[in-house]
């Protein structure tokens, strides 16, 4: 055997492990879930039969399946973008140098590091109905404010505000890292040819920060759109779920609460499908051109 | 400008730097806050109108509901036994299938790796139908291990991305050096590539036992039976008791969050250089 034939073998085989967990564990369910997709399967039972496109027939009429589409892009859209307005904001505000900036980096990543259960309990229960602190701190304003925010009108925002609480730090990480490598001589020439502070932003860290925050939004974008945990952790038990019964936990319901196991492996494959979707728009419109090479 | 608005410019400046600030850090620390608060105060003061910032009796109440009355330490037990098997199973084969897949030439490389990156993208609920079916053909549900393997399922693929990003940095010729002064490709891997690697590979093992620590969704379908249940399906069970306790919620989430937290700060330098290559999932 000639060496090099050797090496590939010893190659192939150190890689074994991996290509067989990831063969067993994630590719055969992706291609087990295209095919049971055309099933009309129990979830708990081992019988099925065959339904074709009936599944997605079915979703098509179903305007529940709709409106949780559309609650999962509002929610993936809104989320995303205060993510990053606030993300951007805490790295431009921790990327200078001041007493306890260490300190307060450290604590701005606090969100980030607690298990999402904990964050939505946490969030129901600064927001409760009855006995909330931020309610009963907006109530207190002389602005008029909803008595009760866990409503079917008003818990999206909820939902919202307590996602990019969550999930900002994992945006003012990466824009802060390359902040740090923005030569600084770009901000010294700005300012000899008498920019602002707002103008220096928009034309010298803006552009700048372009990739970065391409990549954070697509990544986040997907994140957010399959999203089970904190939607259903902060929904259930209550009325209002129903306002925010996006996409993934519609999914959830379908296999878990009614059995219906092949619907959901459909789900699983419609979320996938607008994932392409989203992404191919994505790189269509944002062609990567330059090479990416930060984040 | 003349001196003096300069200078009454700057205080300006800085006083609203400050506001900004003291903003970002009241944002972040304040739900943390109210969920200690809560924790301590009397159960009565709990449900207080209005709510008081500051408690005007302390009581331990809740934690020892939470010690005494609850799974709390088995559910603890649990996650970080899960968490940990799925770790180092991960890192085990995610740093040989690196080093093999950044080190050695064959055919279907490039493949393998496009594959990887494609099943990085994956999100979790994709498979959540097909799991719970392959789990329960192959009985492990109600199974430590069976989690285990539907975590490395989604953080293997991931791993092996950042793994092979911090391989491909570490200098070819370091290793040729070490071959070529006798030494085998186990020790040029040991001696080597390992110390090198170290900081990605830690940064990477921390990624894995997160993502382990903190799902919820594949531990409430697979696991049903309670000396079984983790850390997040356990606390849920607490919101379906008869009358919500927010007092041993709250202690709960302290007790989660503090280990998370100690961990975390002695281990930032090591999170922070992960980030930079490839980023966390979640």
């Amino acid at each position: 055997m000639s060496r090099r034939r050797r090496q590939a073998l010893i190659g192939m085989g150190l890689l074994l492990p991996s290509a067989a967990l990831v063969l067993v564990f994630t590719l055969f369910p992706v291609g087990y879930n295209l095919w049971l997709g055309f099933y009309a399967k129990h979830s708990l039972r081992a019988t099925s039969t065959w339904v074709g496109l009936g599944n997605y027939a079915q979703l098509l009429g179903d305007p529940d399946f709709w409106r949780s589409v559309w609650l999962a892009t509002e929610y993936a859209v809104l989320s995303t973008a205060l993510q990053i307005v606030v993300g951007v904001a805490a790295a431009l505000i921790l990327h200078q140098r001041f007493p306890g900036c260490d300190f307060l980096r450290g604590v701005a990543l606090f969100p980030y590091m607690i298990p999402t259960v904990i964050a939505v309990f946490v969030w129901r229960w600064l927001m409760n109905d009855l006995y909330g602190v931020i309610p009963y701190v907006l109530g207190t304003l002389p602005i008029p404010m909803p008595a009760a925010w866990l409503t079917h009108d008003t818990i999206m925002w909820v939902l919202i505000v307590l996602s990019v609480w969550t999930f900002f730090p994992f945006v003012l990480v990466n824009v802060l890292a390359r902040l740090q490598t923005i030569p600084p001589e770009l901000y010294d020439a700005a300012r000899v040819d008498g920019a602002s502070a707002a103008r220096q932003f928009a034309h010298v860290t803006l552009p700048q920060l372009r990739n970065v925050l391409l990549i954070v939004m697509l990544l986040r974008g997907i994140w957010m759109f399959t999203k089970f945990d904190v939607p259903w952790l902060l929904g259930f038990g209550g009325g209002a779920g129903e306002a925010i019964r996006t996409l993934p936990v519609f999914t959830y319901q379908r296999s878990f609460t009614y059995y219906q196991a092949g619907m959901g492996a459909a789900l699983s494959n419609v979320m996938f499908g607008l994932l392409l979707m989203a992404v191919t728009i994505y790189f269509i419109a944002f062609p990567p051109a330059e090479e990416a090479n930060d984040a | 400008m003349p001196e003096r608005t300069r200078r009454r410019h700057r205080g300006v400046s800085t006083a609203g730097a400050w506001m900004l600030r003291l903003g970002l850090f009241a944002f972040c620390a304040f739900p943390l806050y109210w969920m200690l608060v809560s924790s301590l105060k009397a159960s009565h003061e709990l449900l207080a109108s209005p709510p008081t910032f500051w408690p005007h009796e302390w009581e331990l109440r809740a934690y020892r509901k939470l010690f005494h009355e609850t799974n709390f330490w088995r559910y603890f037990e649990n996650t970080v036994a899960v968490s940990a098997l799925t770790t180092a199973i991960v890192i085990v084969a995610g740093v040989i299938g690196a080093y093999s897949l950044t080190r050695y030439a064959f055919r279907g490389r490039t493949l393998v790796a496009r594959v990887t990156l494609l099943a990085y993208m994956f999100p979790p609920i994709i498979m959540l139908v097909p799991l719970f079916l392959l789990a329960r053909e192959l009985g492990l549900t109600n199974s430590r291990p069976g989690l285990a393997l539907t975590y490395i399922s989604f953080s293997l693929p991931y791993a092996l991305w950042i793994l092979r990003a911090f391989f491909q940095s570490i200098p070819l010729e370091l290793e040729q050096a070490a071959l070529i002064d006798g030494a085998n490709r186990a020790q040029a891997l040991l001696y080597i590539v390992m110390p090198l690697a170290l900081p990605g590979i830690i940064a990477t093992a921390i990624f894995t036992f997160i993502v382990a620590w903190n799902d919820f969704l594949f531990a409430l379908v697979l696991i049903g039976q309670d000396e079984l249940k983790t850390l997040a399906i356990g606390v849920n069970d607490f919101f379906h008791m008869a009358v919500v306790d927010w007092g041993l919620i709250m202690a709960a989430g302290v007790m989660i969050t503090i280990p998370a937290l100690l961990f975390f700060v002695t281990i930032q330098r090591y999170l922070i250089a992960g980030w930079g290559a490839g980023g966390l999932k979640g």
